[in-house]
């Protein structure tokens, strides 16, 4: 019986996302009725089915609405499943990839990359060299000892803040104009998508995330210790190396053009693990579903709540945390 | 599969393990007691490939260990550290399941076979039916007996298990003993142990192997090499051996 519930769950949790996308495409300022949409997009698929339809609806479906949400949809998931498997690789359910410094890591290397390299540069590359940089520099300092919790954590913190004051440097030298759109960028929004950016941010997070689906038990295998897991056959120090090079990828390819969105990577997982316990198997996939459904509700609200547009990155903070507050008084199950 | 120990000599700052030459038989359960700091544990994890073995030190049938990759080592040698770390609350049959890393591809997931490989060592450990149980909810003597059923996933024809017993009430400590034998016996392993309860060790082990100070002091059956001044030596402090029933009990 259980068990069915479970699975129903999980079926419903895989098509979330797709329905979200569907339902999302249709939500916004401009009304299209659901009839114009329908013959709009059948018109895209093969252009001389029906009667013509407005270029108008055309324009807002393909080049504002619908890059939009193949990112909210693509760093929704991105960002859980990095969150996901650094809790599991680092054995501590508060690791994510903002405390490990790769947030701002990359925010910091995209930033300087727009400044000083242009809008023509691909942000990404200098976003993933930082990221990995930080969290790097991050475990170089910690220390190898893996059961120094706190001095993880405390080095994240610091690398953090280190890479949030070089960024700091970087607005201060930047001109007028760039700081205006690094300012509403840094602050996380998805807005500034377009297919340009995109074509370069979705296939990097789609196959970090695949690869990351793929290993989702070899997971479990690596959150043991590192003495018992390379009793077990595994090449501890390659494999946890890979994982964080894929989670620093994807972050990195998502803050390079969404910006900084944090919480997610922390309150997703969480979520999932709530709800299906804490094998890998199911949480890392179910992590990534549910963070793409996340983030496109997420989108949702800040494009429909008020008249101007509410930064996602504000909107993820202020919901998420009080809303994990919740959470964890409420349960009473372990699932730590 | 027997191991056999040539000059093997391995340290950190301060402590150096050197033994001169050892030979483990399959189908026996051999344990290895001594205090604290004598270097019982880094005996092992230097079996089981845990810390940089030197080469040409331990052989494995013949078969030098530093030259076995790693996943090839994990099908031959399987362990069990003394102390369990664990961030994330597995299942147990989650738990056995992951005896089967070596088995496995990276991108891979469990098979049909290994989950009745890990379901068929829940069995011999004797909890069928704790499958869905959460490890952390166990208690420590079944947290111990999961482990084992781990090692037996593995598949690996040496089982090394560092203090399995310590912590655990008598009739655990018994119940992992017994297990150790059947090990042996029926699915003709190789079995190590660390122990601290003497009593055990020689109603329990085919052999016994005394270590001090990082060295072997002696080797060999319980029933010849054990005496009290083998004892005081060792642990440094005066025992007696009294017969009771048959049966050698150390007194302390």
């Amino acid at each position: 019986m259980r068990n069915k519930k479970a699975k129903i769950l999980t079926a419903l949790l895989f098509l979330l996302p797709f329905l979200l996308t569907m339902a999302s495409l249709s939500i916004g300022r401009f009304h299209i009725p659901p009839k114009d949409m329908g013959r709009t997009i059948i018109q895209a698929i093969s252009p001389s089915a029906g009667p013509k339809v407005s270029t108008a609806y055309r324009d807002i479906l393909f080049r504002i609405r619908l890059p939009r949400l193949l990112l909210a949809l693509m760093a929704g998931a991105a960002l859980s499943i990095s969150g996901a498997s650094l809790q599991a690789l680092f054995k501590n359910p508060l690791v994510n990839e903002y405390i490990l410094g790769i947030s701002f890591g990359a925010a910091f290397g995209a930033a300087l990359s727009l400044v000083f390299l242009g809008k023509n540069f691909p942000a990404q590359i200098a976003a993933f060299v930082f990221a990995l940089g930080a969290v790097l520099a991050v475990l170089l300092i910690s220390g190898r000892s893996e059961s120094h919790t706190v001095s993880l954590l405390l080095t994240g913190v610091i690398v953090s803040a280190f890479f949030q004051a070089l960024l700091s440097l970087v607005e201060f030298f930047a001109n007028p104009y760039a700081l205006q759109s690094l300012f509403f960028w840094l602050l996380g929004s998805l807005s500034l998508a377009t297919w340009k950016d995109l074509s370069i941010s979705l296939p990097i997070m789609a196959v970090g995330v695949v690869a990351l689906i793929m290993m989702r038990w070899r997971l479990n295998v690596l959150s043991l210790s590192e003495e018992e897991a390379k009793s077990m056959g595994v090449h501890v120090r390659r494999e946890k190396l890979l994982v964080i090079l894929l989670t620093s990828m994807i972050t990195a390819a998502a803050t390079a053009v969404a910006g900084v969105i944090g919480w997610i990577g922390l309150i997703v997982p969480h979520l999932v693990r709530m709800m299906v316990g804490a094998d890998n198997r199911k949480v890392i996939p179910l992590s990534a579903a549910l963070g793409a459904s996340v983030l496109i509700i997420a989108d949702d609200i800040t494009r429909v709540a008020a008249t101007f547009e509410i930064p996602i990155g504000i909107l993820t903070s202020i919901i998420g945390i009080p809303f994990f507050i919740i959470l964890l008084r409420r349960s009473r199950k372990v699932w730590l | 599969m027997s191991i056999e120990v040539r000059g093997l000599s391995f340290g950190y700052k301060d402590f150096r393990l050197s033994i001169e030459r050892l030979r483990l038989e399959n189908r026996k359960v051999t344990s290895i007691v001594g205090r604290n700091g004598a270097g019982k544990s880094t005996f092992l994890k230097c079996l089981a490939g845990v810390v940089p073995v030197p080469k040409q030190s331990l052989f494995l049938d013949g078969r030098d260990l530093a030259s076995l990759r790693v996943g090839e080592r994990a099908r031959l040698i399987s362990y069990v550290p003394q102390e369990l770390t664990l961030a994330l609350n597995y299942s147990v049959l989650d738990f056995v399941l992951m005896g089967r890393a070596a088995f496995i591809s990276p991108f891979s997931v469990p098979s049909r076979e290994d989950l009745q490989t890990a379901g068929e060592a829940l069995h011999f450990v004797g909890l069928e039916g704790f499958e869905k149980r959460d490890f952390s909810q166990l208690s420590s003597g079944e947290r111990r007996l999961v482990l084992i059923a781990r090692t037996m996933a593995q598949s690996a024809e040496i089982l090394l298990l560092d203090e399995p017993t310590t912590f655990l009430d008598p009739k655990h400590e018994i119940e992992v003993m017994n297990l150790c034998r059947k090990l042996a016996l029926d699915k003709g392993k190789t079995v190590i142990v660390t122990l601290h309860n003497l009593d055990m060790a020689v109603k329990y082990s085919d052999a016994m192997i005394f270590m001090k100070k990082g060295k072997v002091v002696a080797f060999g059956k319980p029933d010849e090499v054990l005496n009290a001044d083998l004892l005081e030596q060792v642990y440094d402090i005066p025992m007696a051996i009294v017969p009771y029933n048959g049966k050698k009990i150390i007194l302390r």
